[in-house]
Parts: C-alpha cells; sequence; structure tokens
C-alpha cells in the first residue's frame, strides 16, 4: 500500500472543532476540565487524552486581528523520532506512512515525548513510580486500516481536512496553494512535504509558518540517532570485547600461573 | 589475629591482617546487590533485543524495580559517609595516585595475564587497579545520580536537550561501569592470583603473605617497602644480565 497523509486547509477551517469531539468520541477520550484563558482556544494543550485540537493564534495587521487556526496533532513523520526511541516497539512506522501506537506495549518510559521534534505525544505518569503510558493521534489507525476515513476528517463540516495517498495529498495541497496565491493570499504555501521524509499530515498555510508558530524547516533530532545508531552498538560491541577478552585472559592465566606459588 | 585451621593443626599458622571494617564491606555490598539489577533492568530497555522484556506491565515492573534499586544505591555510599566519616576522610587519601601507578599497570599485563613474577612497585592497602575501580563506581555512581535524576524527575520541566543529554550520558556512563565490572568480577573473583580479595571483601582480612607481596607500603612501610622493591629491582636486573652472560 502507498503512503498516506492528511491534508489540513487552513483557509478552509472554521474552527469549529467538530474534528476535536469526533476524536475524542471515536478514541473514547474522556472530557477534561478547562478554563477560560481569554482565547477560544480550547484545550490549552494536547494531553494524554486529547490527541488533536485547534490552535487559535491572533495577529494583529493593519491594525485588524487576523485569526489563524491550525489543526493540531501528531504529524506522523517518515522519517519518526519517536519510532527510533521507543524501546518497547509501541511506536511504529506503518507501512501505510503514519506512525501507529499500540498502547498495550508502551510501558510509559516517555522517551518519545522528548525527542520528538513537534513535541507531541504525551506521557502521564505517577511522578514516583513511573507507572504510565504515552499516548498520540495514531490517524486513526483502526478505520483507516480498513478503509474509513480518520474520524476527524470524516466529521470535517467545511471539508478542510482531506486524507487520501501521500503525492495526490501533496499535488491537491499545491494546486491550492496556488488558487489562494491568484484570490489574494500571497503569502499562501504548502507545508509538510518536503522535510522528514514528507509529512503524514501536510498543511495548506493562508500566511508564512512562523506565523503559526510552525518551525520552517524542522529537522530531526540528532541526538536520537547517536543514541541509537552509535552509543547503543557500542554498548553491545564493549560488553563484547570485555566479556570475550577477559575469558581470553583466563585461559592464558590459567596456562600461566600455578597455584603453588600464589601467595 | 592468629587462626589455626583445624584440621592441619599447629602445621599451619595464618596470621590475618585486618583490611575493610564491617562497614566497607557493607558498602561494597549495598553496592554491588543494587547495582547488578540496575544493570539488568536498565539494558532491557537499552539493548533492543530485550524489547520483548520491556513492554507493557512487565517494563512498567522493571523501570519500578530500576528506580527502587537506585535509590538505594545512592543511598549506601551517603550513608557510610555519614557513619564512617574519618575512615572515609583517611581512604581518599589512600586512593590519591603517584607516579608508581603507572609503572604498577606497566607491569600489571605481564604480572596478572602471564603470571611472570615480576616486582611490582609497592602499594598501599589499595592497589592502583582498585584505585582506578573505585574512582569510575564514584564518578559513576555521581553521574548516574545527576542523569538519573533528571530522567526521573525532570521530563516535561527540563528543556528537551537536557533530557536527551541526561540519556545519552546515563548510558555511556553504563557502558563504562559494565566493562568496569566485567573487568573487576574476572580480577577480585575469576582470577587465582587474587582470590584473597574476595576473601577479604567478605571477611574483612587478608593473610600476612597476601598483604606482602600486594600491598608492601601498607604492610611494610613506604620507607621498608622501597627498600625491599630496590633490593628486588637490583635481584632482578643481576638475574636477567647473568642470564644473557650464560647465552
Amino acid at each position: 500500500m502507498s503512503k498516506v497523509a492528511m491534508l489540513y486547509d487552513a483557509s478552509k477551517c472554521t474552527a469549529c472543532r467538530g474534528c476535536q469531539v469526533a476524536c475524542k468520541q471515536w478514541n473514547d477520550l474522556p472530557g477534561i476540565t478547562t478554563s477560560n484563558r481569554g482565547s477560544y482556544e480550547n484545550p490549552a494543550d494536547l494531553t494524554p487524552a486529547t490527541y488533536t485540537r485547534i490552535r487559535f493564534r491572533e495577529v494583529e495587521e493593519g491594525g485588524q486581528v487576523k485569526w489563524l487556526f491550525l489543526n493540531w496533532g501528531c504529524l506522523h513523520c517518515t522519517e519518526a523520532a519517536c519510532v527510533k526511541v521507543c524501546p518497547t516497539g509501541a511506536l511504529k512506522h506503518h507501512p501505510m506512512g503514519f506512525v501507529s501506537f499500540e498502547r498495550d506495549l508502551c510501558n510509559g518510559c516517555g522517551y518519545c515525548t522528548q525527542f520528538c521534534p513537534f513535541h507531541i505525544p504525551r506521557t502521564e505518569t505517577d511522578v514516583l513510580t513511573g507507572k504510565g503510558k504515552s499516548s498520540k493521534c495514531t490517524m486513526c489507525q483502526d478505520r483507516i486500516t480498513n478503509g474509513e476515513l480518520p474520524a476527524c476528517v470524516k466529521t470535517c463540516p467545511p471539508k478542510a481536512l482531506d486524507y487520501g495517498d501521500f503525492d495526490a495529498m501533496v499535488a491537491k495541497g499545491q494546486a491550492r496553494v496556488e488558487a489562494l496565491k491568484a484570490r489574494g493570499f500571497p503569502n499562501a504555501n504548502l507545508w509538510g512535504d518536503k522535510f522528514l521524509g514528507g509529512l503524514g499530515r501536510l498543511y495548506v498555510l493562508t500566511e508564512a509558518p512562523e506565523k503559526y508558530g510552525l518551525p520552517t524547516k524542522p529537522s530531526y533530532p540528532w541526538v536520537a540517532s547517536i543514541w541509537q545508531d552509535w552509543v547503543q552498538p557500542l554498548a553491545e560491541a564493549s560488553f563484547v570485547v570485555g566479556i570475550l577478552g577477559t575469558a581470553l585472559a583466563w585461559l592464558i592465566v590459567r596456562r600461566n600461573i600455578r597455584m603453588e606459588e600464589v601467595e | 589475629m592468629t587462626v589455626r585451621l583445624r584440621k592441619t593443626g599447629s602445621a599451619i599458622q595464618i596470621r590475618w591482617i585486618p583490611r575493610y571494617t564491617f562497614l566497607e564491606r557493607a558498602l561494597h555490598w549495598g553496592h554491588t546487590v543494587t547495582f547488578l539489577p540496575l544493570a539488568m533492568t536498565g539494558l532491557v530497555l537499552f539493548v533492543p533485543q530485550f524489547a520483548p522484556l520491556a513492554r507493557g506491565e512487565a517494563g512498567q515492573f522493571l523501570r519500578l524495580i530500576h528506580r527502587i534499586c537506585a535509590v538505594f544505591f545512592g543511598l549506601v555510599p551517603i550513608l557510610y559517609a555519614l557513619l564512617e566519616p574519618h575512615r572515609l576522610l583517611a581512604t581518599i587519601r589512600e586512593l590519591g595516585w603517584s607516579k608508581d601507578d603507572l609503572l604498577w599497570v606497566k607491569n600489571a599485563i605481564p604480572y596478572y595475564i602471564f603470571g611472570k613474577h615480576v616486582a611490582m612497585p609497592p602499594q598501599r592497602r589499595w592497589n592502583t587497579g582498585e584505585k582506578l575501580n573505585v574512582w569510575i563506581m564514584v564518578a559513576g555512581t555521581i553521574t548516574f545520580g545527576i542523569t538519573g535524576v533528571v530522567m526521573w524527575f525532570g521530563r516535561g520541566i527540563v528543556p528537551t536537550w537536557l533530557f536527551q543529554a541526561a540519556v545519552i550520558v546515563h548510558d555511556l556512563t553504563m557502558i563504562v561501569t559494565v566493562n568496569m565490572f566485567i573487568v573487576h568480577f574476572f580480577l577480585a573473583v575469576v582470577h587465582p592470583l587474587m582470590w584473597q580479595s574476595l576473601v577479604s571483601m567478605r571477611f574483612g582480612v587478608v593473610s600476612e603473605s597476601y598483604a606482602r607481596e600486594h600491598h608492601a607500603a601498607w604492610f611494610y612501610g613506604e620507607k621498608r617497602a622501597k627498600e625491599l622493591y630496590a633490593q628486588r629491582l637490583a635481584q632482578e636486573q643481576a638475574k636477567a644480565q647473568g642470564g644473557a652472560g650464560e647465552k
């Protein structure tokens, strides 16, 4: 199966937050108590029980307030650092191109939260015992592997969310960017197709990514590569050398030392 | 302390010299019984081949064991320092380096591996290898402690670069200390020349002959030990020249 992706069109989004509700409903996630922070944005952040949310950015331009909406959740990187550092295999790169999550395998170590370049996965653990689990958007792995749309895409009233083949979504996004440019959005751009192997959540933006609080060119956390590709094999090699070395030394010692002379 | 061996009657008398106090041995074994489970549970998360053991409930259990052992791993040295502060300070002074240590390292391979009975620079209560082991373990315990606290309590509080650095440093420290443990196990438990090191860590004493051979500066005092060492070197030199002359 070829790689899939979601496409979010910020120019169509009305911030109705239907995606948030559908996500909670399908994934059977509890609601959480929130408070008024002087913004329509709610909840304030992703949580272990909130896989997706709409970010509200208020930007002032020429004395006018402009609202920038952004659908936020796991971006399903093709080069996913969370998959690299996950010691249990709970996070995997699915052949369909999204980052799947198997809750039963997770032991709550929380490495994924510290290596994700977008700070998406959330782990809630007991401070003392460390008991707990991570969680994040799975692109509705149980729906899409059965030929259904992700819940958020299915529910989106203005059709700001779309889902399909990665290449098709990129082509659609690019076409939309051109259309937007022609209709008075000179800064329109497509975000997510050119880095980290191509994201599984692509964005059509009306303004520059920084205005949405997005990095222009996010990079893979190199520490994850050093850790898994260098330190880890170095450790195994050193143990083999250490054990074989002492075993060999023991064989030589046995030949050379006469116990009668030992004091 | 003179101990009469039961079966051999009066034939053999061994003079046992106290080397480690009860608390020193408690520190050593307290660190051993926490270090080993720490290494094993840590490696389950670290080595990909052990991934099946790290999963789900089992993984959470291992992480809990790791944390419990970590607390005692840190607590044991602190308790020791509180209970025997004066002896600890004296030990730290004994653990200082001198230029003889380099020579000891140079001679250690022919001596310990090839069984050549070469003269070794006189050692005090700790020989160079033991000193090295102690210092690496002390540095390792401190590094494990700092990085471990960052990983235990710091997630979501400290910046991610600091957490990532803590993970890497924790693992590098593990590589050094686990390999040190392998070498330490070999020399202290497996190696035939050093069979008394295990005895001394169990009962706190070494025999007079062992102390004379391996810890001359401690047994005779620095001055006498140096004299004996010089004599021994002269003998070895004469022997080497004599041997060369015959050929």
